[in-house]
């Protein structure tokens, strides 16, 4: 049966499950030593839950091709929304697995809900309550979460953080947070104006064009603010800026509601669902449609994860609502 | 889907594919200055504008991978949601992102994430 992805501030089922299945996969020892990946700093035995931090930073550390410095192979090119979907696949399975619950569906956090509100009221939203994400960091502690299952009072510590210069280390230390409150979260019309781009990317399949994906991946329209995705990483701050920053717990939240946007575009396309197609140049190798995504998770010949797989998830999960006001 | 996907959330089954997963690059710290490429085709003609950068705080090196898009801005790998109107700009987002990394100093950052939304 298809696990049903909720709001997770309207059902307190899926929040809870959320925030137990994230200290259970915290907690879980995966058997691979920091060191044998070649991350430097301090020996740590990584938890599972830190392999998909490990997974998110060597996908943005490969540039796709290495010749260029711009689109790697999760972000800034065509492959952003598969490759994310991919990866929240993989955590819904393992959170699944540890909660003993094959139903269990990831939620989602429906920020442009709390766009809409005055900015010095969008960190009071119930999301950074003690029962569910837990505070805004706080400066005299360095900017440390200090409330909520993820607090540095809990046994929820940083194990890996990429440092000013983008290299993946080992550290030991609370999860931080530091909310640009005068930024303020997306608004509904920058929602809106996303899925009203019929064109799903085009060339040179970069930050440039003005695309749906590029308006929900957040580089479009060029003005001087961060927009839709990019926006909710600045807007949380800490430890959801680096390309750690699958650390904090609500990067899924934030990348389950860009899937769920994703998945409302797929639902009335009229256009491709999906470019570039394969006849595209090898220099687009990981973002055309039947390229295999990159994963740690899976050997280099399994060719079964492509951008054109994900398209159609239906027998693994669905949304809850795709109404997006 | 989901028999798929059992097979390979098993616990550790995938371990071998982790250890084997690091990409050959390594992150993207350089060793001296920075250097981009602009290109851009105009009327048929080829445009070529190398750019290189040498950034220092404290005397320290800043050296990870930046990039400079054709209307130049900035984007700096370490901090990806990000894009700056100028270097300097980026460079005060680094100081207010990594504290471990600048150390010192008078403790005073700007109180928000930096880019050039303010």
């Amino acid at each position: 049966m298809a696990a049903i992805r909720a709001n997770i501030l309207t059902d307190a089922a899926a929040r809870q499950s959320y925030v137990d299945g994230v200290l259970a996969l915290k907690a879980e020892a995966s058997g691979v030593l920091s060191s044998s990946l070649g991350i430097p700093g301090p020996p740590r035995d990584l938890a599972t839950y830190d392999l998909f931090v490990v997974w998110h930073h060597w996908a943005m550390s490969l540039f796709t091709p290495p010749s260029q410095g711009d689109r790697n192979a999760a972000h800034r090119g065509p492959v952003f929304l598969p490759w994310h979907r991919f990866m929240l696949i993989f955590l819904e399975a393992q959170l699944q697995r540890v909660l003993g619950n094959e139903d269990f569906g990831l939620p989602y956090w429906s920020w442009s809900d709390d766009g809409e509100l005055p900015l010095g009221e969008q960190p009071q939203s119930p999301l950074w309550a003690d029962d569910c994400m837990g505070s805004d960091g706080d400066p005299a502690q360095g900017f440390a979460v200090t409330s909520g299952p993820f607090s540095a009072t809990s046994a929820f510590q940083v194990n890996l953080a990429a440092d000013s210069n983008g290299v993946l280390r080992t550290v030991s230390r609370p999860l931080r947070r530091r909310f640009d409150v005068a930024l303020g979260l997306p608004p509904t019309g920058q929602l809106q104006a996303a899925l009203a781009d019929d064109d799903y990317d085009e060339e040179p399949w970069s930050t440039d064009p003005v695309s749906f994906r590029n308006r929900l991946e957040g580089w479009v329209p060029a003005e001087t603010q961060p927009h839709l995705h990019n926006r909710v990483h600045v807007w949380v701050g800490g430890d959801m800026l680096p390309s750690s920053s699958p650390n904090d717990p609500v990067f899924y939240l934030n990348h389950c509601n860009v899937d769920r946007v994703w998945s409302a575009w797929l639902q009335d396309a009229t256009g491709p669902l999906y470019l570039p197609d394969q006849f595209a140049s090898d220099e687009l190798f990981r973002h055309r449609i039947d390229d295999p995504m990159f994963s740690i998770f899976t050997s280099d010949d399994d060719d079964r994860w492509t951008p054109r797989r994900m398209l159609d998830v239906s027998d693994t999960y669905t949304y809850d609502n795709l109404t997006l006001t | 889907m989901d028999d798929e996907l059992r097979e390979i959330t098993e616990p550790f089954a995938y371990l071998p594919h982790v250890k084997a997963g690091a990409p050959p690059t390594g992150g993207h710290a350089h060793d001296g200055a920075i250097e981009t490429v602009r290109e851009a085709v105009h009327r048929g003609h080829r445009i070529v504008v190398r750019t290189s950068y040498e950034i220092e705080v404290d005397g320290r090196p800043v050296s990870g991978h930046l990039g400079v898009a054709n209307d130049g801005r900035v984007h700096y790998h370490p901090v990806p949601n990000l894009s700056f109107a100028s270097a300097v700009d980026m460079v005060k987002s680094l100081i207010d992102t990594f504290p471990d990394d600048f150390d010192g100093g008078d403790g005073q950052g700007h109180g928000d994430n930096g880019g050039d939304h303010h």
